[in-house]
């Protein structure tokens, strides 16, 4: 059943690349977006039936290369990550049919886009070196191409594919010697080989193999300070693209640190999960800023997605830290919190990018200060980024809620502990995830608000239309996932438990117990039933309407104007932008955030006392970038102008350092 | 500072006590059962007014007349207020702002036309730019004669609104 599903799944990303270079444009991206659906729905049944089963499916292709075969091993680990790919590929192949045929339609990014989400479901099935180096380079390789997709018509992607390339091959650069380190010293290239030969790793090594994956995972999952990626190749790739890039292929990062750091390596001292912890911690603190104040929309979620993969790694850091304390039980909480998260994220951030990617199609724009009024122009898509907007803000009932929820009663129940690094963590660990929270509130109402509320404030905004019927169907289809998963988060409590148990070196037991409406989580005193809080919040709302509905009734009611000061004509300018909105929590962040403003007034020629105009300039730079990324690449120029010098284009030039290479090695080998 | 203290000693107590029947009698008080009756907020609209009695009306809610005490309040918007008072003669520009303004208060409201030129244009009556008393343009409720009303009178008026 597994390999049959796993089969198909190849199979129709096979025939979605074939008809991809094939067809022409318009049966073609039918036909791909149709297979690419195919290959992700029976990649998501795999998994299902492994996390159901919880029997391992393995299977060996020893030929497939010339100097290594491919070994597929599918645990309920890898099952969680390929299904959290599934619930955001099947809806972003679907929403791509409608996606693409007003945009990246070209054969390149039609043959890519079946390989990238194939490769993103592959990535965590395999079972060796190299076959995981294989699936990961496809990936790279494929969602560079798509980040290049439209390029013709938008430089910027241009730069983002660059700065694209060199963060995604640092990570692979990273991962292979972490990666080779520990074959090398296990005797094996399987991963059943290098558990069994773990006793052979010096401690020294294994810091090495682990930092090295650290950095190389962590650029994946664009964690603080390897973000720099994110926030430029999201907002260029086609939308249904960045969906499954944010919501899939940066968890896999996350997928890769348990692997070797947990799995393979069988985990190590506390500071290793401290340091995940740290590096989650700035990122959430880091994203959330840069989101709060972003006003691109695609920016803003890219930046939302650091954030939100810091949250995870503050989960997976937990875990280890209390693992290595050997608070088990605890550990186990805390990454079935992280892995709902992933679950979670996958679903509300797949829905947000879809929702801008419909939002861009239908204006061109994806400046927040450009938009707003679309909620009467396009009302499917503003429910469905309603939905999504309330789950990554982590507002009850929706799904969000019950993975935060999960990860605080993690850190808080962690205390009192008799490691003292834990004690010291996690009430810092508990406040940034709470000011995280309460900032991602501010961000998406501001999203929301901005885009969709209050009058147009463009014509391209005021003439828009809701998108095409397969679009739709993508968008309410997440927004459908989400809703189940917050109301029945019950139906992954045996999954994850399966889950903390493939994770040796992290966590065993069963972190929560259920009893289909009620979670009980294990070792602490707390529960949740989601179901209940949901229908509690509904009878609320429909109590509340039918009381207004009542007094409206009884008594006469006069429907007059929003106030505006009296003003006699309002228009969109008067309007609370993107901008204005943030200022306030932006000048409260200042000190972090060191924007730079500029103001230039004009006066008129005829008097300096009469004001022409005023322009105001505000920039904010990323603050890693500018201090960590900018002195490297300014080196590296340096460098590359000194080489110029000796290769300057003459052919004489060229001729004689041919003739000294030549005396040389004679003189040398003589 | 102990200069400072001294003078707060020996200044004292400044707010005057103002009789109920002082001043011009309004034409209008709220009875017992009226919802309003023991708590007035107040937006205040200038219409177009020279500004005189504004500086009357503020005087009213300092600490000498203090009609804050009687249950007067000044808000911010009309959408927090009960009762609007407006002063001036109503400008072209400033009548449909006035409207909306008296529309954007919610019910039971009342209207307190605040000085002469409010009443019936004052020295403004049939100027270029005036479109009338703020009779002409919204209902009123109360009149506060005057140019300007003294404090004295505003909060003797006010106190026959509010009741107390």
């Amino acid at each position: 059943m597994i390999g049959g599903a796993l089969a198909l799944a190849a199979g129709a990303a096979l025939f979605a690349i074939a008809v991809g270079a094939v067809l022409p444009v318009r049966q073609r991206v039918v036909w791909v977006g149709l297979f690419t659906a195919l290959c992700a729905g029976a990649g998501g049944v795999a998994a299902a039936a492994v996390l159901a089963g919880g029997n391992t499916f393995t299977a060996d292709f020893p030929d497939l290369f010339p100097l290594g075969g491919v070994r597929i091993e599918f645990d309920a680990l890898s099952a969680i990550f390929v299904l959290a790919t599934a619930v955001v590929a099947v809806p972003a192949a679907i929403y791509g049919i409608g996606y693409s045929a007003r945009g990246p339609s070209s054969r390149p990014a039609q043959v890519a886009w079946p390989l990238l989400v194939w490769g993103v479901m592959m990535v965590p099935a395999a079972g060796n070196v190299t076959g995981l180096i294989a699936f990961w380079e496809l990936m790279a390789l494929s969602s560079f191409v798509l980040v290049l997709a439209e390029h013709h018509h938008n430089p910027e992607a241009r730069t983002a594919a660059q700065w694209y390339a060199s963060m995604t091959h640092l990570s692979l650069l990273t991962i292979v010697l972490a990666l080779a380190v520990l074959a090398h010293q296990a005797g094996g290239d399987s991963f059943t080989a290098i558990r069994a030969g773990t006793d052979h790793i010096g401690p020294t090594t294994a810091t090495v193999v682990f930092l090295l994956s650290l950095v190389g995972f962590g650029a994946k999952a664009g964690v603080a300070p390897l973000h720099v990626w994110l926030p430029r190749a999201h907002p260029e790739a086609p939308s249904h693209v960045s969906a499954l890039m944010s919501g899939a292929m940066v968890a896999l990062g996350v997928y890769g640190l348990i692997r070797v750091g947990w799995d393979l390596l069988g985990g190590g001292p506390t500071w290793w999960g401290a340091t995940v912890l740290a590096v989650g911690l700035v990122s959430a603190m880091f994203g959330i800023l840069h989101a709060l104040i972003s006003s691109d929309l695609k920016r803003l979620l890219a930046y939302s997605t650091t954030e939100n993969m810091g949250l995870v790694f503050i989960g997976v850091g937990a875990a280890g830290m209390f693992a290595s304390s050997g608070n088990q039980p605890l550990a186990s909480v805390a990454l079935a919190a992280s892995m709902l998260l992933v679950v979670n994220h996958a679903a509300f951030k797949g829905l947000l990018f879809l929702g801008a990617g419909s939002i861009l199609s239908a204006t061109g724009t994806r400046d927040l200060d450009r938009l707003g009024g679309l909620a009467r122009r396009m009302p499917v898509t503003a429910a469905t980024f309603a939905v999504g907007s309330l789950a990554i803000a982590a507002l009850p009932p929706l799904n969000g809620f019950v993975s935060e929820w999960l990860l605080l009663q993690s850190l808080v129940h962690s205390l009192p502990s008799n490691a003292a690094v834990v004690a010291v963590a996690m009430p810092v660990a508990v406040a940034v995830v709470a000011l995280t929270g309460g900032l991602a509130a501010a961000t998406f109402v501001k999203a929301f608000g901005t885009t969709f509320l209050a009058l147009p404030r463009t014509v391209e905004a005021d003439q828009a239309h809701e998108s095409p019927r397969t679009m739709q169907i993508g968008l309410i289809a997440l927004a459908g996932v989400c809703v189940a998963l917050a109301l029945a988060p019950t139906a992954l409590a045996a999954p994850l438990q399966r889950v903390s148990l493939a994770v040796g070196g992290l966590a065993d037991g069963r972190p929560i117990h259920t009893n289909g409406v009620y979670l009980q989580l294990s070792g602490i005193e707390a529960g949740l039933s989601p179901l209940l809080l949901a229908t509690g919040l509904a009878v609320m709302m429909v109590a509340v309407l039918v009381v207004v509905r009542r007094g409206r009734l009884r008594r006469t009611v006069r429907d007059i104007p929003a106030w505006g000061c009296g003003r006699t004509v309002q228009t969109a300018r008067m309007e609370y932008t993107a901008t204005s909105f943030a200022e306030p929590l932006q000048r409260v962040f200042d000190d972090v955030l060191h924007p730079e403003i500029d103001i230039d007034v004009d006066h008129r020629t005829e008097s300096r006392h009469y004001v022409q105009a005023i322009r105001y300039r505000m920039h904010i730079r990323d603050g890693f970038e500018h201090r960590l990324y900018l002195p490297v690449l300014s080196v590296v120029r340096r460098w590359g102008d000194g080489a110029r010098r000796v290769q300057n284009g003459s052919i004489h030039r060229y001729l004689a350092y041919s003739l000294i290479t030549l005396i040389v090695v004679l003189v040398v080998s003589r | 500072m102990l200069k400072l203290l001294r003078k707060i000693v020996q200044t004292g107590r400044v707010t005057g006590t103002v009789p109920l029947d002082a001043g011009p009698r309004p034409s209008l008080l709220l009875n017992a059962a009226h919802p309003l009756r023991g708590s007035v907020q107040i937006r205040q609209v200038d219409a177009g007014s020279c500004n005189g009695c504004e500086t009357e009306f503020a005087a009213a809610f300092g600490p000498v007349y203090d009609v804050e005490r009687f249950g007067v309040r000044l808000v911010a918007s009309p959408r927090h207020a009960d009762a609007l008072v407006v002063t001036g003669p109503v400008t072209r520009n400033m009548a449909v702002p006035l409207v909306k303004t008296f529309e954007a208060t919610p019910g039971p409201k009342l209207v307190i036309a605040l000085g002469d030129c409010a009443r019936d244009c004052g020295v403004f009556a049939g100027g270029y730019g005036v479109a009338g008393s703020v009779a002409d343009v919204v209902p009123v409720d109360v009149e506060i004669p005057g140019c300007p009303p003294t404090p004295d009178d505003i909060v003797a008026s006010l106190r026959r609104v509010v009741g107390r």
